[in-house]
């Protein structure tokens, strides 16, 4: 997908981050696009997608290969310094977003009663 | 019913596992954990290397929390984060924590007013049933009355907070900021005695502690070029320790007479004191001694309650989530100006 040149926001950056789930795909999109971009001469956009399908067939599961587990994030700018300090904020986020899927999922803490 | 708190306003990144086990029952702290990010002396905290501490450790507090609180992802009811006001890098960090706890563990979010935070807290923990609310950190002061579910503001400073003036005093002199600035000002003001002679700005409920940061300032300057100055009264030399407790007798003062005055005019006798100026034992002794001659008394917290923590986060939360509040994902935003009489206090009468 091949992002528009847009005569006004000229610098432009496309992230695209693989996670192991489209659960953890959507989780960390619905987290970080709450916030708005602080500064008006920045656009971003989030997006979930799914992996390009470039495999033989049989390989891999249909199951798995069209799961968007992809978060794409799309970030235009008027200037590359606010292009850059626009993309180090999201990453800044990115950061504890992938920390709390690390170590603070259902899964790693345990839903259940811990005491037995 | 258990929920858990994030807090992180300013440089105290707090989580915190409160139960609330049934009406009418004390509420129950699982878990209160704290780290602060401290500054070198001379210098204060900045929103981005504040923000950079909250994410640094968010994750792992959270996880000591849940642990020390010995309770599962089921237990809990609620996701309570603070909302405003504060700083907005650090208040941003957490807040996107809270979020993803609440998509993955499948909670719903209670985003809390800070203030209204340290009230709940204070009232919880002192029994103090409807007392005039003296709420004094590094970042806010204000005298608070509770009226018609809404925590109405009487007085306020005007321009920075009592403890934004002590704490920069602190970068003044240079004196170490741990555990905190206002807390290394009283011990050295404990050494003090002369009462070097400061502005008094109250202006009738409100008051104001720009100036007397500006004239403590050059009294210092005035100090560091004399070191050997002497006070005209007591004729013995001036020291960081006197320029300390003038300011602290100073400021107290004011905070104790806008009190008063809304006690008198809201015809309560009790005081609470909230916030992490609150810890200061002469501001609470001062406070005791107005108190006692009104025929009341005065209500206060250790630190580990009275600095910024996430348990009250977590306890105003679930009590605003009783009463069926939520903060839905798109709107958990925050807000660097929240002021206390903006939330509805549906929870009491």
């Amino acid at each position: 997908m091949a992002t528009q040149i847009d005569p006004e926001f000229s610098c432009s950056l496309t992230i695209d981050l693989p996670l192991p789930t489209a659960r953890l795909a959507s989780a960390a999109l619905q987290a970080l696009r709450v916030d708005k971009e602080l500064s008006p001469l920045v656009s971003r956009s989030f997006s979930t997608i799914s992996a390009p399908s470039s495999h033989d067939s049989g390989d891999s599961s249909p199951m798995g290969s069209s799961q968007e587990k992809i978060l794409r994030t799309e970030y235009k700018a008027t200037t590359n310094r606010m292009l850059r300090v626009a993309v180090n904020g999201f990453m800044e986020s990115l950061s504890v977003v992938l920390g709390v899927m690390d170590e603070l999922d259902v899964d790693i803490l345990g839903v259940e009663d811990p005491k037995e | 019913m258990i929920a858990i708190g994030l807090e992180g306003s300013a440089n105290k990144l707090g989580v915190g596992v409160i139960s609330h086990p049934a009406p009418g029952k004390p509420a129950q702290v699982l878990s209160n954990i704290r780290h602060t990010f401290v500054t070198p002396p001379g210098e204060g905290f900045l929103p981005k290397d504040t923000a950079k501490h909250h994410r640094t450790w968010v994750v792992r507090l959270v996880k000591e929390a849940m642990t020390e609180a010995g309770v599962s992802i089921n237990d809990i009811d609620c996701i309570c984060y603070t909302k405003g006001p504060g700083m907005g890098a650090p208040l941003q960090s957490v807040a996107v924590a809270a979020r993803m706890l609440s998509l993955l563990w499948q909670k719903e979010l209670v985003g809390v007013n800070h203030c209204v935070g340290h009230i709940e807290m204070g009232r919880e923990i002192t029994g103090a049933d409807n007392p005039v609310v003296l709420y004094v950190s590094g970042g806010n002061t204000q005298v608070i009355a509770y009226a018609e579910q809404r925590y109405r503001i009487f007085g306020e400073a005007l321009d920075i907070a009592v403890g934004n003036c002590l704490d920069r005093f602190a970068r003044t002199l240079e004196i170490s900021n741990d555990p905190a600035p206002g807390y290394n000002i009283e011990q050295l003001a404990k050494k003090g005695r002369a009462l070097l002679d400061l502005p008094y700005a109250v202006k009738g409920m409100d008051c104001s502690f720009s100036g007397i940061l500006a004239s403590i300032d050059i009294l210092a300057a005035e100090l560091k070029a004399n070191p050997e100055q002497r006070d005209s009264i007591t004729g013995e030399v001036i020291t960081p320790a006197d320029l300390c407790f003038s300011l602290q007798e100073t400021v107290f003062a004011m905070l104790v007479e806008i009190t008063e005055r809304a006690m008198a005019h809201v015809g309560s006798n009790q005081v609470l004191i909230v916030g992490g100026v609150g810890c200061n034992e002469r501001l609470q002794d001062m406070m005791g001694i107005m108190a006692r001659d009104r025929g009341g008394s005065v209500f206060g917290m250790d630190e580990r309650f009275a600095i910024d923590n996430g348990i009250m986060i977590a306890h105003a939360g679930l009590e605003a989530y009783k009463t069926g509040f939520t903060t839905p994902l798109e709107e958990s935003t925050c807000t660097q100006r929240f002021r206390t009489d903006e939330v509805f206090v549906r929870w009491r009468d």
